[in-house]
Order: C-alpha cells, then structure tokens, then sequence
C-alpha cells in the first residue's frame, strides 16, 4: 500500500488511549540518507506544533493517523527538529536541484508505504523519481542524481 | 551536445552542497588561469541579503558540477581558507586576469576585447571561448586554443581563429569542435 505526502497533510491525529483529537498532520519529517519518515509533525505555529516519533504512531490510516497517546507529542530537540517543525525542511514544494547544479522544478509529492514509514519515490512535476536518487535534502533544495542528466 | 556559459552568469549563483541540500555560499567571481584556458577556483561570498564577501575560496577540484542554476560542491569543507588552496587560487594575481584584452592574430588581426569567457556546463570549469567585443561594436565569441601567448594586456590566437567567430552562443560548440579539430587538438 501506498499513501502520499499531499494526501495525508491535514489528515486528524488522534490519541489511541483516549480516542481525543490531537490536532491536523502538518508535516512529515524525513531522514533523507535512510529514505524513511522519522516523525510527523501536529499542529503548526511557534508554540502549538509538536513532533511525533515514527515509532509512537501506531497506525497511520487512510482517515487518521492513530498515535499511541497524547504524551508521545514532544517540543523539538535541535534546531534541525525546529526547521522540521516549522516545515523548512518539507519535502513537498521544495526545489529540485540536479546534482549537475541544474535546476528541475519542484517537488510536487512523495510517496511512502505508511506501514514501514519508508519513502519510495518522490514526484517532480510529473516525473516519478526512485527515492534512492536522493542524495541531500536541504533547506535550499533536495538534491536528485542525475544519471541521464545532460553530460 | 555541449551546453555553454558565459562565466558572468556563473556570478551570484548559489553554491550548493550535494549532501546536504544547502546552499551555503555564492559566487562572487571566477578566477581564470589563461595558460591553463580553465578556471582555477571561484570567489565567494555570504549567502543572503546585505552579505559580504566570504574569505574561503572554492578551487575547482573541489567543484563537483558547474550547472545552469547552482554551483553542486560534495559538502561544506570544500570551501578552502585562502591560504590551504593552491596558491593561484588563493592569491590570484589580479594582472592574469584577461578580461579587456586585445586579441590579436598571429597575422596581427585585432579581433575586439575580451569581455567574458565561455565554459561548458556541467564541466569542471573548461574554457573553451571568449565572449569580445568587436572594434566595430557588438559582441561575438572565439573558440580557444591551447593558450598561445599571454602578456597581460593582449592574448595572441591563430589565423584560422578569424573564421570561427560567432555571433551567438548557439552553434558556438560546435564552432569550437571544428576549430580544436582543425588546429589537431581532438
């Protein structure tokens, strides 16, 4: 099964011990070099968006994102969670920079198996790009291997 | 196909790192080598609004890509405190720099001036033209041999330079296959 960035942002989050509302997914946060979502982040603003690691959602479903309880929403730990945060590091509209330094438009969707958190390919414009082609994600741009990129 | 440049279109890209997505520095400007008829290295500055200049230069060796829209480096060591680059990088002589130059034939021809030169995309900053500007006014663009001479205020090409002058970078490559191929270089 395969879910989408696109498709799930705004998607409720709800506490598995308590049946509550936690609030609306807003972003997910990605470790570029294991291809995997590593948190997701609920809510949005300066005080009121709160990560949740991967391994404390319990079920992420096509009508919710099911986490294990309320106390699993943490405050980011670094400044590279607070950019997460604060989506400068979203992958979804960021810039899609050929590693020949050319530049291929904008990342319009990723596409992840929402069982294992693994991200599989992202979309640029149209094109479907293996998300092993990743090579850096930044918050100037996501990097793409070019293998028949010009020259 | 060879996709060209004019280097002045290299200057304020942004220098971005392969690994990590960022962009952490800005062209400020080339620096040529006219012996080697390629870059060296690229001056620097700070990144953003109101920034100056950076101290750390980027030798060539350590460009990974030269594109259309970014300037790719592996990651953000590549940028050299002046005095650990090679010397013509770190301390490049301002009087090496050809752009205002006479180009002169060996038939002693004057073609124009240099204005700017020309390299390929992607490459590690091959020089393969000059961008002149025409005694009789507007621009036009030379292939590059192996470098003849140079003095500091006049470069001197050979005759059969005269006959691949383009006025536009288009078709320009392929102008520079056929002079290199000519003059045996290919």
């Amino acid at each position: 099964m395969t879910d989408s960035f696109r498709q799930s942002q705004g998607r409720k989050v709800v506490s598995r011990a308590t049946a509550e509302a936690l609030g609306e997914l807003n972003h997910m946060v990605v470790d570029s070099s294991r291809r995997h979502v590593t948190a997701v982040v609920v809510g949005e603003g300066k005080k009121h968006a709160f990560l949740v690691d991967w391994e404390h959602v319990s079920g992420f479903g096509p009508d919710a994102v099911m986490v294990e309880s309320k106390e699993t929403l943490r405050s980011p730990a670094d400044d590279q969670e607070q950019a997460a945060v604060e989506g400068k590091l979203e992958l979804v509209g960021k810039r899609a920079l050929s590693e020949r330094g050319n530049e291929k438009g904008s990342i319009t969707d990723v596409e992840f198996d929402p069982e294992s958190g693994d991200i599989g390919s992202v979309l640029v414009g149209e094109e479907r790009i293996p998300a092993t082609n990743i090579l850096g994600l930044g918050s100037y741009a996501a990097v793409l291997a070019s293998p028949h990129d010009d020259q | 196909m060879k996709l060209l440049v004019a280097a002045s279109a290299i200057t304020g890209l942004p220098v971005v790192t392969v690994a990590g997505g960022e962009d952490v520095a800005e062209v400020r400007d080339v620096i040529y080598s006219p012996e080697l008829g390629s870059l060296v290295g690229l001056t620097l500055n700070k990144r953003g609004f109101l920034s100056g200049r950076r101290r750390q230069v980027l030798p060539v060796e350590l460009i990974h890509a030269i594109g259309e829209d970014a300037v790719m480096v592996r990651d953000e060591t590549a940028l050299t405190e002046p005095g650990e680059a090679p010397r013509e990088v770190g301390k490049p002589a301002t009087e090496r720099n050809v752009l205002g130059d006479d180009v002169l034939t060996e038939g002693g021809v004057s073609l124009g001036k240099v204005s700017d030169l020309v390299l390929v995309v992607g490459s590690k900053g091959e020089v393969v033209g000059y961008q002149i500007e025409k005694a009789e006014g507007g621009t036009a663009y030379i292939p590059l041999p192996a470098q003849l001479s140079v003095s500091g205020s006049a470069l001197v090409v050979p005759p059969a330079t005269q006959e691949f002058v383009r006025d536009d970078l288009v078709g320009f490559g392929a102008a520079v296959d056929e002079f290199r191929e000519r003059l045996g270089m290919s």
